[in-house]
């Protein structure tokens, strides 16, 4: 073979979920971590990765302990800002084979400490799959970190080797970072957003019908300036899930802080934006007017289709998006979506046969798959969404659309297409 | 505390060494992984990936295993052997290796089961290095280049008149991206260059009985070297013939200095010998190799080591990789930056 395996999303379909082509599963062959898809792949390297995400409490450290190769590409971070909060603890053979390491954690943070010149909210501990295979109580041993520093210590498992298990690493840190509220009085008229390691986008719609719905504090991690600000998370009357992989953490919160949660998916199909507003509205007991904004987001889209007609679009996996429902909206706009890089699973699917009714020759590819080395560009694509899409198709126009600001909702829609608009007419990719 | 590091970043580590040794290479690499060691290489240890997988003609065929617990916990090795047989009925490939990481290393995969296997299941050569994540990237780097030396390099070949086997030029040892450099300074004094593994692929190494002698340009490549010696009776010398020439001027107008130069040993050996009427210790991070060592150059155990030993120096330049510079606070002195990739990540400018 000597050009990449695809499936056309017809043929996808006629499979089913339980006839998927090993070419699509990344656990049936090995990984092509192209740079393409370095950033959602091994998120160490680029994007928020449990070193980085752990490091959301405000004022935390991080102390790495690990082999040396763990902590390697933490240097990355260092341009932003995060070199005087990662310190590291390198194991060496006789460590894991005796598990003497341990013992020298609690002096490691006691040592740390006190080299800094302020107390941390917090000493983040983060463990790999080193300590995965040992079976380490890392709960244990923070308990004892604190005990010896004085200064609460919290588990990060940066446990690769299960990442497709029920409590992967990303689910796992979005825990920890929670993980340090104490329970207090909840005031009716607050909530969180959770699901992000950085905000939503200034402009989103959530903010104001939140407001509309009488809640005047909407709390998210990211923009918590400082530790009293966090602790101030658990005030929260409910929990606002955006990300499903923040679900666990909302679990735990409901069990030792008593806040409930309601979740929402990132979509960018309209009608299923507006439905998921009425059912939470329904939750909370108002009726949102979302007019305004569908609107806005109607606009956007109709002006761009109107402009440049029906593109073809690759789209790609690594973006603010699910890649997959993304296209599904594509098409539904009237647009058509050439080529699509991503991981099939069970909860996507569903868009999978409903992509295939409306653009059967559809292309779905890997990013993963090894065949990916010999992808060639066909020319026949207009605009590309996602990094990974614009690294296969380095010529043509489009956008990245994975910034750290998050987008949702309508507003997600009309920064889609206004990002779009812009690169397209500086044939650019931004 | 030994071994806590608080001031730097965790230097390249032998997983890295290995692959640099083998990326152009034209082998299928696997990093027996489960993807965060082959995010580290692919995303920050090896400068080639971001730039040549651009390039059909220059992509390397460099893979993670995919690991994960299972696999580990019950020592799945036939899965991995499949999956890197399927790979080669996809990719056209020379060989085949297999990278250790911290899993193969705790569950103590055997190697040598692992490459028999891989052969007779994929009918490719296939070699493995047994790096554990633990140890840093010079390590890598001796096992790979001796491994592909013994497992290659079996053939008597006439010798070819001038030309040098260089071993040692990964970007690892001389923060380069391609061995231009290296070729253009030993071209200028009349040899014929063959940068093993930069520039170069496996038909080269399988060539080496060719070379008239060969170059080691970092101790990483003295075993290798010494293989080919025994083996071929091809002598070897030491040297560095890329210093960079902004380093090589600012070095130059040092005189009668306290001076340490922390680099790996025979780039620092090399600076040295262009420094005037100084007081001159080399140290390094990495192995040094006690027959170019000279008094007073040290072996940096550990970051709380390297402050130490500086402090006690007295030194009035240092000549590193500026990234060190935040280990020293109490250093006062001049300190002349000289990129090491396998320390911070940054090329030569």
């Amino acid at each position: 073979m000597s050009e990449a395996f695809y499936i056309t999303a017809k043929n996808l379909a006629e499979k089913g979920y339980n006839g998927i082509p090993s070419e699509l599963k990344s656990s049936e062959h090995l990984i092509y971590s192209s740079p393409a898809t370095l950033a959602f792949n091994s998120p160490g390297a680029k994007g928020f990765g449990v070193k980085r995400a752990g490091l959301a409490v405000p004022n935390s450290v991080m102390l790495l302990v690990a082999p040396g190769c763990c902590g390697r590409n933490t240097a990355l971070l260092n341009d932003l800002g995060y070199n005087e909060r990662f310190f590291y603890l390198m194991l060496d053979d006789t460590d894991i084979v005796t598990g003497r390491h341990l013992t020298k954690i609690p002096k490691a943070v006691k040592e740390l400490c006190g080299e800094l010149d302020y107390t941390p909210s917090a000493v983040m501990i983060c463990i790999t799959c080193v300590d995965a295979l040992l079976g380490t109580d890392m709960e244990r041993v923070c308990r004892k970190c604190e005990e010896t520093a004085g200064v609460p210590a919290v588990p990060c498992y940066m446990y690769a080797l299960i990442r497709e298990k029920r409590l992967p690493p990303m689910a796992a840190v979005r825990r920890a970072v929670y993980s340090l509220l104490k329970p207090q009085k909840r005031v009716s008229n607050e909530c969180n957003i959770m699901g992000f390691f950085s905000p939503l986008d200034d402009g989103c719609e959530i903010y104001p019908l939140l407001k509309s719905a009488g809640i005047k504090q909407v709390r998210e991690l990211s923009r918590c300036a400082d530790f009293e600000e966090y602790s101030r998370l658990s005030r929260a009357n409910f929990n606002l899930v955006l990300n499903a992989e923040s679900r666990y953490a909302a679990q735990e919160m409901e069990k030792s802080l008593g806040i409930p949660s309601v979740e929402l998916t990132r979509m960018y199909q309209l009608d299923k934006i507006g439905n998921q507003y009425r059912l939470l509205g329904q939750a909370i007991g108002v009726v949102f007017d979302d007019e305004e904004y569908r609107s806005a987001a109607e606009k956007a889209v109709r002006d761009f289709r109107e402009k440049y007609g029906s593109l073809n679009f690759a789209v790609g996996e690594n973006l603010n998006a699910d890649s997959f429902e993304l296209s599904l909206a594509l098409l539904r706009y009237g647009f058509n979506v050439g080529e699509i890089y991503g991981t099939v699973t069970e909860r996507n699917f569903i868009f999978v046969k409903k992509i295939a009714e409306l653009s059967p020759d559809t292309k779905i590819f890997s990013n993963l798959s090894p065949t990916m080395l010999f992808y060639e560009d066909s020319g026949d694509i207009d605009a590309v969404i996602g990094s990974d899409a614009a690294y296969y198709h380095p010529n043509t126009a489009g956008v990245h659309f994975n910034e750290e600001t998050q987008p949702f909702g309508y507003r997600g829609v009309v920064l889609l297409f206004e990002k779009l608009d812009k690169a397209i007419l500086e044939n650019t990719v931004i | 505390m030994k071994k806590l590091l608080k001031y730097i970043s965790p230097l390249a580590p032998d997983i890295s060494g290995a692959v640099g040794v083998l990326y152009e290479l034209g082998g299928l690499v696997v990093i027996c992984d489960a993807g965060g060691c082959a995010g580290n290489v692919c995303g920050f240890d090896e400068p080639r990936w971001e730039n040549f997988q651009r390039i059909k003609s220059r992509r390397s065929a460099l893979f993670s295993a995919g690991l994960r617990d299972m696999d580990a916990i019950l020592g799945r090795d036939d899965r991995l052997v499949q999956k890197l047989s399927n790979a080669a009925e996809q990719i056209k490939a020379e060989f085949a290796a297999v990278i250790g990481t911290p899993v193969p290393a705790v569950i103590a995969t055997d190697y040598k089961a692992l490459k028999r296997m891989s052969e007779k299941k994929a009918s490719l050569p296939c070699i493995t290095v047994d790096t554990t994540g633990t140890n840093l990237y010079d390590k890598g780097e001796e096992k790979a280049y001796l491994e592909i030396f013994r497992t290659f390099a079996t053939e008597d070949f006439p010798t070819v008149k001038n030309k040098v086997g260089v071993i040692g030029a990964t970007p690892l040892n001389i923060s380069e991206i391609s061995a231009e450099n290296v070729i253009f300074k030993l071209k200028n004094q009349g040899f014929e260059p063959v940068c093993f593994g930069m520039g170069s692929g496996l038909d080269e190494v399988k060539k080496a009985s060719e070379c008239e002698r060969i170059l080691v340009i970092s101790p990483s490549g003295i075993k290798a070297a010494q293989y080919l010696n025994e083996r071929f009776g091809i002598s070897f010398e030491t040297g560095f013939p890329c210093i960079p020439e902004k380093v090589a001027a600012q070095a130059c107008g040092i005189e009668h200095k306290n001076v340490l130069i922390v680099h790996q040993q025979f780039a620092a050996n090399a600076l040295r010998e262009r420094l005037c009427g100084c007081n001159v210790q080399c140290a390094s991070w990495f192995e040094m190799n006690p027959d170019n060592m000279r008094k007073g150059d040290f072996h940096i155990a550990d970051e709380e080591n390297f402050r130490e030993r500086v402090s006690a120096g007295n030194y009035d330049v240092i000549i590193g990789d500026i990234s060190l510079r935040r280990a020293l606070s109490n250093y006062k002195g001049e300190f002349i930056d000289f990129p090491h990739f396998a320390v911070s990540g940054r090329l030569n400018t």
